[in-house]
């Protein structure tokens, strides 16, 4: 244990500031062409025509790549986790976002590459857009997706689903329904380096990609995938990217820029545009989150119930992943044991949505905090007070079931009571994170605490 | 104001390469003007702020010829009582010349890199913003009754500011300078975020020359807008809450990237009075 | 035309409206500024001309013809001296991905120059406010470039130093 705590040098830190450090747009080799892609104007469409042949015959064009050139143009890239596959890498019958990519184009010059993004031809039928994931059940809103507006592959259900002991039990028994709706919105990771790659081939067949991606192994993965090659025919070659923040785990711009690199036989580098990271990109998601608790009138929330809609985009990308850890916390810090959670991948004529620092648990971290303090407040108690209250405490289980073997709720709130100079009351400043018991343990908690040294909670009875 | 940029399939028409323009240096304004002629088919390229992101773009303006102002003599502020102020005039110069509104409204821009490298002539003839405001003196300059020196087919001439703004557009003009009197009292109040490289929601200027209150608001539309109505008000004797609740009279707010035209319409007649207020009590 | 960088003087072939950005970094292979966003607005593409912080980016090189340009390749000393602002960048962890550093550096380094002497937060602030990092909350760079100006910086905690020897 040497290095916590100490102050060592970052590895990279000389090179950050005598500006020698080489982020993919610094890697120079000579015959590097440019890189831009066709990306649809239009939110929702059916593509009637695309004709790349003028484009492909201008002076300084190599390269044109359309969904023709990809071995494997619809990829699921989280197909391992149970997602399967529903966005081609270059669209072929339609576009569901605006700047979703249709064709790509390798030249010379930035010019003669934009020249030919321009000379290719398409032709569209516009579709009504759909926005407004509330709406995601009307039976007239627009589909566009392949699986409709709901993703459905939740197991059996077209929704991830918590259950847990009687719900209906809590809502019965409860002094006060207090109820909130939590509209965290979507926000661009902004990296300061945008999505870039470079893409260079061997003489013997093999790919090196210089990749700006969080995710080296992974997009290996993904790029071996979308070409339908064996992972040894190709090199990744990075870990110095200029911020990422989640934005840079899709791989956006490996793929594409090896099959121009591929199909022009020359190095190929894709640098995308700021105007294209804002609004191209992949962004956190909006979400939308109800939840009602059934709440006693000395504070304890007995049971909850949610529903949280969460906007996908055109694509599912990892947003099945989100929802699912989304809903591991959506009880938070505190023990709740009557549990009613829905949460909805919607599908929308916006850019798809992926990670973000806390993928899936700040949407859902915002909205308990809030309301948490929406209960103490509609009950007249202190905010903190209610929060220890409820705290997880050690033999606690969470939504799922697991058992706490060391939260850290009572400690820290308090902690940060005192230091905001907040005054609470005897019986809260004597709390502590051991196990419940007394007045501690009403009888509405018995069942959820686990016995010690469990580190699961079998089966607890109660409904389904 | 033309069709919204769209930058994910660019109006092809406008797509240039930068590298096929000829670009004239003119070492004086004599030499300008003439290089700029009628200006038909000529791209003025002052600071630059506005027209290099276009280049990177792929969106050069389609023209032949760029006329690139730099080394024309064009960047003295000179004068007491009426400055002179050239048209290449850094704003980082106005806001080191203290004088009110147009000392705040530059300080407002951007940072002190782009104050720096930006220009009064370039700001002025900003074509509006797709989708923020832009041309963010035009209101200083509209409160300070400001007069437009420029060249063009047919000759050299000065406009008053109005017909400056309100012709804009209808022939190729190349600004040489703006003449402002010293106000003899201004304020300037604007609505945005505190922080660097905030574009404005809206900015209201008056300024007092002469015997006249002149009240302008930028932001409320593409260009900036002369609050008459207001300033009738506050010739006839109204407080600035009464003068203030007269800002919609002249102005039909609209929407865009930073404000809905609702905001803009429930804040402007409160940020005229607190301008007004400013006035009064500076 | 020429060009003076880094106290080494180019012939420049790229055409007129070419950008600094784009003459040092695809022209004379300088890579210290970054193409952040390509219109001012995040800071990275920052350089001197003639001694005073300008966007790289938003200038022609026609514009600058004649002028002194400094890289973060001219800070510090050869060959692998550290200028006291990177030092005192490094040393205070003012950098996690790097990719703001250079345009940082430049416009504190012309800020220092200006100021002769010591800087406060405030003028730090102001000298800085252009420029975006998404990494580290800009307290460590603000420290920092105080702290090379020979100013006072507010330190958070003081550092504890490791047990034992360190790799």
């Amino acid at each position: 244990m040497k290095a916590v705590g100490a102050r060592l040098p970052r590895y990279d830190g000389v090179a950050h500031v005598t500006g020698r450090s080489v982020f993919v747009d610094d890697v120079r080799i000579p015959g590097t062409l440019v890189a831009k892609a066709l990306r649809s104007p239009h939110h929702s469409a059916r593509i009637t025509r695309l004709d790349t042949s003028t484009a492909e015959r201008l002076r300084g064009v190599r390269a044109v790549v359309t969904y023709a050139d990809v071995p494997l143009n619809v990829y699921g890239h989280l197909e391992a986790l149970g997602i399967p596959a529903d966005e081609p890498l270059l669209a072929e019958d339609d576009v569901g976002y605006r700047g979703q990519p249709i064709a790509a184009v390798a030249a010379e010059d930035a010019d003669t590459a934009l020249e030919a993004v321009d000379a290719i031809e398409v032709e569209y039928e516009e579709r009504t857009p759909f926005f407004d994931m509330r709406k995601a059940l009307d039976p007239d809103a627009p589909k566009f997706h392949q699986w409709g507006l709901v993703y459905p592959h939740f197991g059996s259900y077209n929704h991830r689903r918590v259950r847990r002991g009687d719900v209906d039990w809590a809502f019965e028994k409860a002094d006060v329904i207090v109820s909130g709706v939590y509209r965290p919105q979507a926000i661009e990771q902004c990296p300061l380096e945008t999505q870039v790659a470079v893409a260079v081939p061997d003489p013997d067949g093999r790919l090196t990609i210089y990749s700006c991606t969080q995710a080296m192994y992974f997009s290996m993965g993904v790029v071996a995938a979308h070409l339908q090659v064996p992972l040894n025919r190709l090199k990744f070659v990075g870990g110095t990217v200029g911020g990422g923040f989640g934005g840079k785990v899709d791989s956006a711009s490996d793929t594409i820029c090896a099959l121009l690199a591929q199909k022009s036989r020359r190095p190929v580098k894709w640098r995308w545009t700021r105007e294209e990271e804002l609004l191209v990109s992949s962004t956190r998601a909006a979400w939308h989150v109800e939840i009602e608790d059934a709440v006693s009138g000395d504070g304890w929330i007995l049971g909850r119930r949610t529903l949280t809609l969460h906007d996908a985009g055109a694509y599912a990308r990892f947003s099945p992943y989100g929802v699912t850890k989304h809903a591991f916390h959506h009880t938070g810090a505190y023990t709740i044991p009557n549990l009613r959670f829905d949460g909805f991948v919607v599908f929308t004529n916006r850019s798809p949505t992926s990670a973000m620092r806390g993928y899936g648990v700040t949407s859902v971290s915002m909205a308990v905090e809030l309301h948490m303090t929406r209960v103490a407040d509609v009950l007249g108690m202190n905010p903190w007070e209610v929060r220890l209250k409820n705290a997880n405490r050690i033999g606690d289980t969470t939504a799922n079931r697991v058992v706490m073997q060391d939260p850290s709720t009572v400690p820290v709130t308090l902690a940060a009571a005192e230091r905001v100079g907040e005054q609470l009351g005897q019986e809260y400043v004597a709390m502590t994170r051991d196990r419940r018991s007394g007045d501690l343990l009403p009888a509405h908690l018995v069942a959820q605490q686990a016995p010690e040294g469990a580190h699961v909670l079998e089966d607890e009875g109660g409904a389904a | 104001m033309r069709g919204r940029r769209d930058i994910i399939q660019p109006d092809k028409e406008r797509r240039v390469r930068a590298s096929d323009t000829e670009v004239l240096i003119p070492t004086s304004a004599a030499q300008a003007v003439e290089a700029f002629g009628d200006g038909r088919g000529v791209t003025v390229f002052a600071g630059g702020t506005i027209l290099m992101p276009e280049i990177a773009y792929g969106r050069y303006p389609a023209g032949g010829r760029t006329l690139m102002l730099e080394r024309a003599g064009l960047d003295e502020i000179s004068g007491d009582g009426t400055l002179k102020i050239g048209a290449m005039a850094r704003l980082s110069m106005l806001t080191a010349s203290g004088v009110e509104p147009l000392a705040s409204a530059a300080g407002n821009i951007a940072d002190i890199e782009i104050r720096a490298q930006a220009t009064v002539g370039g700001n002025l003839c900003a074509p509006p913003g797709a989708e923020s405001p832009r041309g963010d003196l035009q209101a200083a300059l509209l409160a300070m009754g400001a007069r437009v020196r420029s060249a063009g087919a047919g000759s050299e001439g000065v406009d008053s500011i109005d017909e400056f703004v309100a012709g804009a557009g209808a022939e190729p003009r190349l600004v040489l300078a703006i003449e402002v009197e010293r106000p003899r009292r201004a304020a300037f109040l604007s609505q945005r975020r505190p922080h660097a490289h905030s574009y404005a929601v809206m900015s209201v200027a008056c300024a007092e020359t002469g015997d006249a209150i002149r009240v302008a608001v930028g932001g409320a539309g593409p260009r900036a807008v002369r609050l008459t109505a207001v300033e009738r008000a506050l010739a006839d004797g109204s407080a600035p809450t009464q003068a203030g609740a007269k800002a919609l009279d002249d102005v039909e707010p609209q929407d865009d990237a930073l404000a809905s035209a609702w905001y803009r319409r429930s804040v402007l007649p409160t940020l005229v009075t607190r301008a007004l207020e400013q006035l009064q009590g500076g | 035309m020429e060009l003076n960088v880094n106290g080494v003087t180019h012939a420049i072939a790229s055409p007129p409206l070419t950008s600094l950005l784009g003459v040092l970094r695809e022209e004379l292979n300088v890579l210290s500024p970054k193409a952040g966003c390509l219109q001012g607005a995040c800071g990275t593409c920052t350089v001197l001309v003639d001694g005073e912080a300008r966007r790289s980016c938003l200038m022609p090189v026609a514009a600058v013809e004649g002028a002194e340009i400094t890289t973060v390749e001219g800070l510090g000393t050869a060959p692998d001296g550290l200028a006291p602002l990177q030092e005192a960048f490094h040393s205070g962890y003012a950098a996690q991905c790097g990719f703001c550093t250079p345009g940082m550096l430049m416009a504190a380094h012309a800020l220092i120059q200006r100021a002769g002497g010591p800087v406060d937060r405030e003028q730090v602030i102001d000298a800085l406010s252009g420029h975006i990092c998404r990494c580290t909350g800009y307290v460590k760079i603000v420290d920092a470039v105080i702290a090379a100006s020979g100013g006072e910086t507010v330190v958070a905690q003081a550092p504890r130093e490791p047990e034992g020897a360190v790799a």
